[in-house]
């Protein structure tokens, strides 16, 4: 009698705490998806049967192979040009880890017999954060700091006191500057606000080019619709010498090889950190890779710590536009400038 | 309670689950020829249910509200594989996102033309007396929630016809004395639909809404003819799921335009799917076709 009476306060009451449970556990909340921790991928990839010896999972191992590709030896060639302050203190193993960062040759054996081993459609689960999302911003940068053990090879901390001999407005309260932007290692060229650059009719060269070959090692990651659009070596743009006035941005230069190339290139103006931000390059989007997907830049050699419309760039210069799968820690470029 | 048409007089159960289908595939099906075939069969019945009101409204608000949707999309959106040119902006232009902008255009449309119909046949009366004893506060809210811009408009006509006679509607005095009026009118409107809320509370309350044992007159039938209708339903509605489950509906607009391919069985899920939508248009044609001959046969 009283279970008749009040069957649907009790009813009502379970359902709604059934239909919230089941939303929470769907929504990416579920104890297994909060608790991966970002060697799982590729660690798993690497317990399927590799017989290349080179463990690219690991980005921290030195390279063995660094000086057979080219755009390791690029980043070699690269290191020289940097002021020996900078090479000199991080030692030896710089350029080994710039290697690894840069996907060595070998990897690309074993990249391209991984994905027809498994199918991509059957891993997107389990990419970070599921596919609708869960993870907070910190969070992603907390994950790709554990990953990288701290800041990317080759860089050192921002130089306060020659950013600011240079004439970087620094407020010494939050120790950035007005559009947010750390001061940036010694040595390195200072951020040059588009308004303020003077382009002038100065012909200059510098190399230019995108790759997306972090993806072919978490092609599980990837959005089953984008799988077609990976080429097989992940090169988009293979490095083409452009042509550029000087005065120009990384950004001018992108988006006019991109228009003379036909490659499709979305970006988006944000005004706080005064800079174009690129969306997507070749229809391969920011997240099509997992949460910590996206487009970043290195011009030579060193990721920087600001947006590409404010890199003026220098003759000769060269720029590498390259997708990351791990907020930079792939292609090691996580923190530019250092911790 | 009048019915607008055959298919109003229908048990409610079978008119809710006409709507819920249609409504959720139409929302889920980004076909083509799937959102092709929902707005074409949406404002067929509501031409059917409303006459020219309906052709009207759809010209006058339909129209120009899906040729936004279709701009809008290109505007801010620049994916897809065929870059026609490039904006203003400097980001491209893409075939896919107009395509896209379009179906979204359609889609929207549909679902508006379809929620017109649900309001002329699902009347309050029968959503109360589907949900009534399930979720009383629920349905009664909704039922008063839904109903309350009709009445609402209603109630403004009479308001301002009553200010009018005193010489205090909007269409007097100087723009100062028009807005004191039309502020004064507004003010009565509130007052009247809160006090209205409160009454219609207290008479369901006085009558014993929502209490265990309460038992409603209804003169609904569940008979052989909603039995049928609800095996043709189940069937559609079954049949087209499966469809969309093994990917017979696909269709994706980015990176670049690819659908399910034109197979007899792929076409078969859109013919079903049309004829689930005319199903309403169908019975009352049916139906208005044996009246016509059982009056001429009296002649």
């Amino acid at each position: 009698m009283w279970w008749k009476k009040n069957k649907w306060k009790i009813m009502i009451p379970v359902l709604i705490v059934a239909v919230l449970a089941a939303a929470f556990w769907y929504g990416g909340s579920a104890p297994g998806l909060q608790g991966w921790t970002a060697e799982a991928g590729p660690a798993a990839q690497a317990e399927t049967p590799v017989t290349n010896p080179s463990p690219a999972g690991d980005a921290l191992a030195p390279a063995s192979g660094s000086t057979e590709n080219p755009p390791a030896a690029q980043a070699e060639g690269m290191e020289s040009s940097v002021p020996a302050s900078v090479s000199g203190e991080s030692g030896g193993d710089v350029s080994g880890q710039n290697g690894t960062a840069e996907l060595p040759e070998p990897e690309y054996g074993r990249v391209l017999e991984t994905p027809a081993g498994q199918s991509p459609e059957a891993g997107i689960d389990s990419r970070p954060g599921g596919t609708e999302g869960g993870m907070t911003a910190q969070e992603k940068v907390d994950a790709a700091a554990e990953i990288a053990g701290g800041s990317s090879a080759g860089v050192t901390a921002g130089g306060t006191e020659y950013s600011e001999s240079q004439g970087m407005v620094i407020d010494p309260a939050a120790g950035k500057d007005q559009y947010l932007t750390d001061p940036v290692p010694e040595g390195r060229p200072l951020p040059v606000e588009p308004q303020d650059a003077e382009i002038s009719d100065t012909a200059c060269t510098c190399t230019l080019s995108i790759s997306c070959a972090a993806i072919l090692d978490h092609m599980d990651w990837l959005d089953p619709e984008k799988v077609e659009l990976v080429p097989e070596d992940g090169w988009i743009l293979k490095p083409t010498e452009v042509t550029f006035y000087e005065g120009e941005s990384v950004f001018n230069v992108l988006q006019r090889t991109c228009k003379q190339q036909s490659i499709h290139m979305e970006f988006e103006n944000t005004p706080m950190y005064n800079s174009a931000y690129i969306e997507g390059i070749h229809n391969l989007y920011e997240f099509d890779c997992g949460e910590r997907s996206g487009w970043m830049y290195q011009v030579n050699g060193w990721f920087p710590n600001y947006g590409c419309s404010r890199y003026q760039l220098q003759d000769g210069d060269v720029v590498e536009w390259v997708y990351t799968c791990d907020m930079g820690v792939d292609v090691g470029g996580f923190y530019s400038t250092g911790n | 309670m009048q019915n607008r048409d055959t298919f109003s007089s229908y048990h409610p159960a079978i008119n809710f689950l006409y709507f819920a289908l249609v409504l959720v595939f139409t929302m889920f099906f980004m076909h083509p020829a799937s959102l092709v075939i929902s707005l074409v069969s949406s404002l067929t019945y509501a031409i059917y249910l409303n006459g020219r009101k309906a052709i009207r409204s759809s010209l006058l608000y339909l129209l120009p509200m899906m040729l936004m949707a279709a701009l809008i999309n290109p505007a801010f959106n620049h994916e897809g594989m065929t870059v026609l040119t490039y904006l203003p902006s400097g980001n491209p232009l893409t075939a896919e996102s107009i395509l896209y902008g379009a179906a979204a255009a359609m889609m929207l449309s549909a679902v508006i033309t379809w929620f017109s119909c649900y309001t002329a046949v699902m009347t309050s009366d029968k959503f109360v007396y589907l949900f009534g004893r399930i979720i009383p506060a629920l349905s009664l809210v909704l039922s008063m929630t839904l109903r309350f811009i009709p009445k609402f408009k209603a109630q403004l006509h009479v308001v301002s016809e009553a200010q009018r006679s005193v010489g205090r509607d909007v269409s007097n005095g100087s723009v100062l004395q028009r807005l004191r009026n039309a502020v004064t009118i507004l003010s009565i409107l509130v007052t009247w639909a809160l006090e209205n809320a409160i009454e219609t509370a207290d008479s369901m309350k006085s009558r014993g809404y929502g209490l265990p044992g309460r038992t409603a007159f209804s003169i609904y039938r569940f008979d052989d003819r909603d039995k049928a209708a609800l095996v043709w339903l189940g069937f559609c509605g079954l049949y087209i799921f499966a469809g969309w489950m093994a990917g017979g509906l696909y269709w994706r607009y980015y990176p670049s335009v690819r659908g399910a391919v034109a197979a007899p069985l792929t076409i078969s899920f859109q013919l079903v799917y049309f004829a689930l939508c005319l199903t309403p248009v169908w019975v009352d044609l049916l139906a208005d076709r044996k009246w016509k001959k059982l009056r001429e046969g009296n002649v």
